[in-house]
């Protein structure tokens, strides 16, 4: 028996994603005599299996020998799941040390994240900040493209590198840790269009400001043309900036998800996303078969979701919509796992009146009765009664269109907003007494519509903090007969869905 | 077992590969019970189903009546396509009593339509005149609804079998129209309710009327067929004008250029009417009563804004442009007018009252 080298099994902390939440990982390598070849065990996806093929490339190509033994990989806790190309990077850590590259003391207090290109550069790996969160409180090497990003919850923990032949002359202490580029190669989010583009549609613009005020759900019914998604995608420019928590939060779904991240890694605007109306359950609350992702209600947390031809997505797919807008989180169960992701969303949502999309001009819609009734029945009631606000659209004057005055723009609107927010906010913090202050006219206004059978009573709830919300768009403590007047006209688009 | 002759008419009737037309050949040249003895190899059944079908009618509280009875209508004596048989819910000399006019129109009207539908139907009927109509959606369901327990007696004409009433959301006005009037059908009760029974129904309708008049209709509405047959029979034909804008006015707008008489009121169908020789008192109609004064908006928003209103729907963006008012003091003021009577609004559009 000639026993020419000893067995040798190397350790290094890694993380994988599961959902938007990081697991810590520990990559062991084994090297041994025997058939040279490279196994890879602990319940890894194909993309990690693959990852024999790149990391032997990857070290091949920096100029590092790859040892002719016989060398496992075990991604320890072997129970769960690992997905992703991110452990690419502590496999060849882990092979190196086990070959005598490295020694075991210089990996010693890191995790290693980033997936290997055949030529041995890093590459980006999505959900940095959740495996960021996982290998806390290990130091982190990352791709250079990832550390921005990893340094969000890290801070100075995080280095990077960009080739893996870099990273071993860094570690070997050949050479520091090089400078986090000013720029990265991600490209910039593209600014929100603005309000001063629509002309007219004073109702449209009013239904913007107060669904962005009062965080009032919207329906917009209206018929093609009129402009219903034109002013959905000017909502999220009337939110205000998200605050350091909340874009955070964002900031990691939309990580996890794999989604371009803005230059300074941080999304602080609220998002604005808008599934196409063909999207699947899955697609809208998230899943998946055990690599759970994050769906469209939860990237569209903290910001707006807007639904685009409601009346034409799967009853399915709207019908799931009902928990995560009631509980503001969705909760994705499967065999695998439960995983919780956030769903605070703004919900926008628009509709035609009818299949020919004129009914809200008297006599106008060429439907039957029939295929009216049936387009009515896909916005169940339950749905229907989540939006605040349900707001008929009609179509803009030509004469308006062509005037060419531009309207008013999205900062003067959102100022307004952010006044009305901060009203609000400073209402409630005192006390537990906030019954809103109405004006005698209003209170007898609701209570006409209440005994005329034109209100239920959530009805009256939903109007009066609609009517509470424009109240405090126009800066005043009591709520006014036109305040209430405005609340009842703004969900007066009911009758089109309703009956 | 001795069932009477009409017994074995409903049998026949019942038959589904017997129409209308194969009935009237049937029973034009011999009495039922014969021809049902003849036709028995089609249709396959024994004395006892007759017997049974026959008791399903008697049962319903379904009269049946047949050409040369004395219940027979005499609008029918002598039509070209007259029924073999009839079916009738309530009371079947309804049928025979004048004068009758068919009040007819889409199944998707505007408030408009539907407006002047009941208003036609009350005064109609108040002046002694029994409505004829098909107990559809829209504008034959207003109609009736205008002219239940109003005066004369209505008549609803039905296109499937008495003992299912359709549209099911009409169920309560057909048993109001049965208790006032009459609700009568070709159709025996236990068949379904096929396309082709429309029209049938429509050209029956007409046969049954005076003066056919349409309120509203699309241009290829099956109204047109109600009035084909009445011009085929020499019925008067009678529309209610309305906006050339209004695809539901396409239809009366298309036949006032043909010839038919403009129906502003109920006076002007009394008018045809008597022309035709029935003779009744000509009424007042509610329908273009001078408007009675009314309260005046009192504040300067408040006049803006009804000025900017008009007897059309108007939606909020077009009021905001023309009064320029924002939102919220535009929704307050029409609030205030819809109080005072002035105004109203309905699914966001607002019209003058």
């Amino acid at each position: 028996m000639c026993d020419r080298s000893p067995d040798v099994l190397a350790a290094v902390a890694s993380a994988t994603l599961s959902g938007a939440v990081g697991r810590p990982v520990s990559v062991e390598v084994h090297v041994s005599n025997g058939l040279p070849g490279f196994t890879i065990v602990g319940l890894p996806d194909a993309a990690v299996r693959e990852a024999r093929d790149r990391v032997r490339a990857a070290i091949l190509s920096s100029g590092l020998p790859w040892p002719m033994r016989r060398i496992t990989a075990n991604l320890a806790p072997s129970g769960v799941r690992k997905g992703g190309a991110g452990l690419d990077l502590p496999i060849a850590i882990g092979l190196l040390v086990a070959a005598g590259e490295l020694s075991p003391d210089c990996t010693e207090g890191l995790a290693f994240c980033g997936e290997l290109g055949l030529n041995g550069s890093l590459r980006h790996v999505p959900g940095m900040i959740a495996l960021a969160d996982a290998s806390s409180p290990l130091g982190m090497v990352v791709p250079l493209c990832d550390v921005r990003e990893a340094a969000l919850v890290r801070g100075d923990d995080v280095h990077g590198a960009a080739t893996l032949g870099d990273l071993t002359r860094i570690l070997r202490g050949q050479s520091g840790w090089p400078e986090v580029p000013a720029q990265s190669v991600v490209p910039r989010v593209p600014s929100a269009p603005d309000l001063s583009d629509v002309r007219g549609q004073a109702v449209g613009r009013r239904a913007l400001e107060v669904a962005a005020a009062g965080r009032h759900h919207l329906l917009m019914i209206g018929p093609p043309g009129s402009g219903k998604t034109m002013l959905a995608e000017r909502l999220a420019g009337l939110l205000p900036p998200l605050p350091p928590a909340d874009a955070l939060t964002v900031t990691r779904i939309h990580s996890a998800a794999g989604c371009a991240l803005p230059d300074g890694a941080l999304l602080d605007r609220p998002p604005f996303r808008a599934p196409h109306h063909q999207a699947s359950v899955v697609s809208l609350v998230g899943g998946g078969s055990w690599s759970l992702r994050p769906g469209e209600v939860s990237l569209a947390s903290h910001g707006v979701l807007f639904l685009d031809e409601l009346g034409e997505f799967p009853v399915a797919a709207l019908e799931a919509l009902r928990q995560p807008l009631e509980e503001r989180v969705i909760r994705v169960s499967r065999a695998g796992g439960t995983v919780t992701f956030p769903a605070a969303f703004l919900l926008v949502a628009a509709m035609n009146p009818c299949p020919c999309g004129e009914g809200v001009y008297e006599g106008a819609c060429t439907c039957t009765p029939a295929s009216r009734a049936r387009y009515r029945r896909r916005i169940s009631a339950p749905l229907l009664d989540r939006f605040d606000l349900v707001v008929p659209l009609s179509r803009p004057d030509p004469d308006e269109l062509l005037a060419g005055t531009p309207g008013e723009p999205s900062a003067a609107v959102a100022a307004r907003v952010a006044a009305a927010r901060a009203r609000a906010t400073a209402r409630v913090a005192p006390g537990p007494a906030s019954r809103p202050e109405l004006a005698s006219d209003a209170e007898a206004l609701l209570a006409t519509k209440l005994r005329s059978g034109d209100l239920s009573a959530r009805g009256l709830h939903k109007v009066s903090r609609v009517a509470r919300t424009v109240a405090d768009l126009a800066d005043e403590d009591m709520v006014s007969f036109a305040h209430v007047s405005e609340a009842l006209f703004l969900r007066a688009g009911r009758a089109a869905v309703v009956a | 077992m001795s069932l009477p002759e009409e017994a074995y008419a409903v049998a026949l009737a019942s038959v589904p590969s017997i129409g209308p037309a194969t009935l009237r050949g049937l029973l034009g040249s011999d009495p039922p019970s014969v021809a049902w003895a003849r036709t028995r190899g089609a249709s396959g059944g024994s004395v006892h189903d007759v017997a049974r079908i026959w008791a399903q009618h008697t049962e319903l509280g379904i009269s049946v009546l047949m050409p040369g009875q004395a219940s027979w209508p005499a609008r029918l004596a002598d039509d070209p396509q007259a029924p073999a048989v009839l079916f009738c819910l309530g009371d079947p000399s309804v049928l025979r009593r004048a004068p009758t006019v068919a009040l007819v129109g889409t199944r998707a009207p505007t408030r408009y339509g539907i407006g002047v539908a009941a208003q036609l139907g009350a005064d109609l009927s108040g002046a002694g005149v029994s409505v004829v109509s098909g107990l559809a959606l829209g504008i034959d369901g207003a109609a009736h609804e205008g002219a239940c327990g109003a005066g004369a007696p209505p008549i609803g004409v039905v296109a499937g079998g008495l003992d299912d009433p359709y549209p099911r959301r009409h169920a309560r006005l057909w048993e109001r129209v049965a208790e006032h009037g009459a609700v009568v059908s070709e159709s025996s009760a236990g068949v379904g309710t096929e396309k082709w029974r429309f029209p049938a129904r429509n050209r029956l309708l007409a046969a049954l009327s005076d003066v056919v008049v349409v309120v509203e209709s699309r241009h290829h509405g099956g109204s047109r067929h109600t009035v084909d047959a009445a011009v085929e029979r020499g019925i008067p034909v009678g529309a209610v004008p309305g906006s050339i804008r209004s695809a539901t006015s396409e239809g009366p707008n298309a036949l006032l250029a043909d010839g038919a008489f403009p129906v502003c009121s109920a006076g002007d169908i009394l008018v045809a009417l008597s022309l035709e020789g029935a003779t009744v008192p000509v009424p007042a109609s509610t329908l273009t009563q001078p408007r009675q004064p009314r309260p005046h908006p009192t504040s300067g928003t408040d006049l803006r804004v009804h000025a900017a209103l008009s007897p059309d729907p108007t939606s909020l963006d077009d009021l905001a442009r023309v009064t320029g008012l924002d939102v919220s003091a535009l929704c307050g003021a029409l609030e205030r007018l819809a109080r005072a009577g002035l105004a109203v609004g309905i699914g966001g559009w607002w019209e003058r009252v």
